[in-house]
């Protein structure tokens, strides 16, 4: 076992016409553990997955996947490395057993307990072509294969996209519980703050193609506060507010979402004249929408 | 034999306490009103964390929380117990808070005027039935 990162970028960059999707990107994402992405669209986690994977060439830094260059991959390389698309992309002319056996050749570890295992929670025959298979089952029998293949890291980009509640829950317990997925490190991508609460070691946010958080989600979640405070004449000017990412004036009371400010932010609001002041904690799904909110672009307001 | 006891909690994700604080909680409140009896085996950290679908690690730290305040203990390759209760306080904190009910009884009992050997009387029956309630 190493401790070497199992993914690691340098000053990475991708520019697509006169946008940067990646912004001189530093990561390292540590072996082990459950790792989830989150971002707004267009915050570049799919670019960064096609960097890794060696499918998209960076248009300027370094990345690396296991260790190895991502311009550079051999199919040795790969087989270390599992990868679900949102899609589920398979053949869909073949049949299950069809394309089960065709990696069954492609991979030398391939490990039929467990396939077995995985495909148990999914209603799928060996017979069934794979286009007639449901969302859900696509996504069962994509994951059946790609832990069949035993890999040390699995990359999935929003796995569960699109699943109704059974079949989510069948990936879940799949990704977290099953033998296959003892030993791997999962690098994941979502919207689903629910799932990534349930699931997730650690949190990583990207916005705008570069690095904003790296931490335990719990960590991140008390980094951030709502304070609700009586202002009896005016609010303090926005911008002069520590921290801001939200601000909301509701039946005459200051509501303030905000970042890293601790109990000092009391003090604050106490310097503006405020008289009642209330500290709420947040939960996750808040503090991480808050967070990207602030930099959402949006029209100017009239 | 002790068998594991189910644990029926609920957890909510979208709240402000984190699912980990959740567990905590819910566990400790089990145990303060009898539910968990001392000596009741818990769920394995990856049965609990099965049941309530939530990454396993999560259970571990909650458990490991738990223990190191003394509501729960571990019995070597065997699991995890809800643990005697005195064992929560350490010998000297034990006294101090007695000194402090005792303190805090006498107080009362002089306000009312009360011959001290019928509050003795008194308070041997009191806590003959707490002796009972314990057994």
């Amino acid at each position: 076992m190493n401790d070497d990162p199992v993914i690691r970028t340098v000053g990475l960059c991708k520019r697509y016409g006169g946008k940067l999707a990646i912004d001189h990107l530093d990561l390292e994402i540590a072996r082990g553990s459950i790792h989830a992405i989150v971002g707004a669209n267009g915050a570049g986690k799919s670019t960064l997955f096609r960097i890794l994977l060696g499918f998209l060439p960076a248009s300027s830094g370094e990345a690396f996947i296991l260790g190895r260059d991502c311009r550079s991959l051999t199919p040795a390389d790969r087989e270390r490395i599992g990868f679900v698309n949102e899609e589920h992309t398979l053949p869909g002319w073949m049949s299950v057993d069809a394309v089960t056996a065709m990696q069954r050749r492609q991979y030398r570890h391939w490990n039929q307990d467990a396939f077995d295992e995985t495909i148990g929670h999914y209603n799928v025959i060996g017979t069934q072509k794979v286009s007639q298979l449901s969302r859900g089952e696509r996504a069962g029998f994509n994951l059946a294969l790609t832990l069949a293949q035993q890999p040390e890291l699995l990359v999935f980009d929003e796995p569960t996209l699109g699943l109704d509640v059974v079949a989510k829950r069948a990936f879940l317990e799949t990704l977290l519980y099953s033998n296959a997925t003892r030993n791997c490190t999962v690098v994941y991508c979502s919207h689903q703050m629910e799932e990534i609460e349930r699931v997730a070691d650690n949190l990583i946010i990207m916005e705008r193609g570069a690095l904003r958080n790296m931490s335990p989600p719990d960590d991140f979640r008390s980094r951030v506060a709502h304070w609700v405070a009586d202002i009896p004449f005016r609010g303090p000017d926005l911008r002069l507010v520590p921290g801001l990412l939200e601000a909301q004036r509701l039946d005459g009371l200051y509501h303030y979402l905000v970042l890293d400010q601790g109990e000092a932010f009391a003090d604050f609001l106490h310097a503006c004249g405020a008289r009642d002041i209330h500290h709420l904690p947040v939960s996750l799904d808040r503090a991480v929408n808050g967070f990207l909110a602030k930099h959402h672009a949006t029209p100017r307001a009239a | 034999m002790a068998r594991t006891q189910a644990l029926p909690i609920q957890i909510a994700t979208g709240d402000p306490r984190p699912i980990g604080r959740q567990i905590v909680d819910a566990v400790r409140m089990r145990i303060a009103t009898g539910e968990l009896r001392p000596g009741a085996q818990l769920p394995s950290v990856r049965g609990l964390a099965q049941q309530l679908t939530i990454n396993p690690n999560t259970v571990a730290k909650a458990y490991a929380e738990l223990t190191a305040e003394g509501w729960l203990e571990s019995r070597q390759g065997l699991g995890l117990y809800v643990a005697e209760p005195r064992q929560r306080l350490s010998a000297t904190e034990r006294d101090r808070r007695m000194d402090e009910a005792i303190q805090s009884f006498v107080h009362e009992v002089v306000a009312l005027d009360y011959p001290p050997e019928r509050a003795m009387a008194r308070l041997d029956k009191a806590l003959t039935v707490l002796a009972k309630k314990t057994a």
